[in-house]
């Protein structure tokens, strides 16, 4: 008895071809999604630790305001005074009417400077603030 | 004219194979490069902003309020006593804890006060403990009542438990002296 096995006839061939479209596809795909907005910032600062800190859900609300370890206030791009906030805020305010504030102060700032940041912010009607923290382990 | 011997032709092709090598590469890199830094904080919200001489001062009972005060060495006084930062979890738990089942308007406020010359980070950790002491009441409150944690209820459930459990924390204005 012949036990022959029977020769495939043609090569076996997985196309190849639509890989790349489909790996384009979705490189595509984060390329779009990633937002890379990078702010500059002028200030040196670092963050203050906490245990109890919560995900702000809404990018696209937050306005960030950084206090580097010199005092100063840099407002989303810029550095200002902060006899400027109030006014700069109240306009953001006027665009996204619930904007929420991330403090980004250093941890060595006094709280003199810290409350009267809050005091421009609430005259500039900015309520809902969020001191940034880094989470600790 | 003579009729040249032509070679057959053969089709041109771009060789696709290391193609998908290619955009491999690139979206290792975008995976590897992108970094989605999550914003993580301690959230408030300030009070509305009275002019001083519409001011009203409202009295509080005394076994409704909680006085944290930081001065300006970062000592933390809790209703006068000195207490350690990391304790004053426990010691607002219970009192938390006490005023569940009582009306909104007899829960218990943590007043936070400052010196104008404390530092930021000390208000934080403070913040911080009043915050986790909240967040282990709302959390245990709701393992009894629905057998799951605040954070894994519905949303119909979670109102139910922050209006028992509401997070009332009054930042007091430092006074101007020491400036």
């Amino acid at each position: 008895m012949k036990f022959q096995k029977k020769r495939a006839q043609s090569k076996a061939n997985i196309p190849t071809a639509s890989m790349s479209d489909i790996v384009f596809i979705l490189l595509l795909f984060f390329m779009v999604t990633t937002t890379l907005r990078e702010q500059e910032v002028f200030v040196k600062y670092s963050l203050p630790e906490a245990k109890a800190v919560e995900k702000v859900e809404n990018k696209r609300l937050i306005s960030y305001l950084w206090v580097g370890n010199d005092k100063r206030i840099q407002l989303n791009d810029a550095i200002v005074k902060l006899e400027e906030v109030q006014s700069i805020m109240y306009g953001k305010r006027q665009l996204l009417p619930n904007v929420i504030v991330s403090m980004r102060v250093d941890k060595n700032v006094d709280m003199g400077m810290v409350t009267d940041i809050q005091q421009e912010l609430r005259k500039a009607y900015c309520l809902r603030i969020n001191y940034s923290a880094s989470v600790k382990i | 004219m003579p009729i040249l011997n032509r070679k057959p032709r053969t089709e041109p092709e771009i060789p696709t194979a290391s193609m998908s090598d290619i955009s491999f590469l690139l979206l290792l890199f975008f995976l590897v490069t992108t970094t989605i830094d999550i914003d993580t904080g301690i959230g408030l919200t300030l009070p509305e902003y009275i002019p001083p001489e519409e001011q009203k001062t409202v009295e509080i009972s005394k076994e409704r309020m909680a006085a944290l005060l930081i001065n300006e060495n970062g000592d933390v006084l809790l209703d006068g006593a000195v207490i350690a930062i990391p304790q004053i979890k426990n010691n607002l738990k219970p009192r938390i804890e006490s005023k569940i089942e009582l009306p909104s308007n007899k829960k218990l406020i943590v007043s936070v006060k400052t010196d104008r010359k404390t530092f930021y980070n000390k208000y934080i950790q403070t913040l911080d403990q009043v915050k986790l002491s909240y967040f282990e009441v709302r959390d245990e409150y709701s393992l009894a009542k629905y057998g799951k944690k605040y954070n894994e209820l519905n949303v119909d459930d979670q109102s139910v438990v922050r209006d028992k459990v509401p997070i009332i924390i009054s930042i007091a204005e430092p006074e101007k002296i020491g400036t």
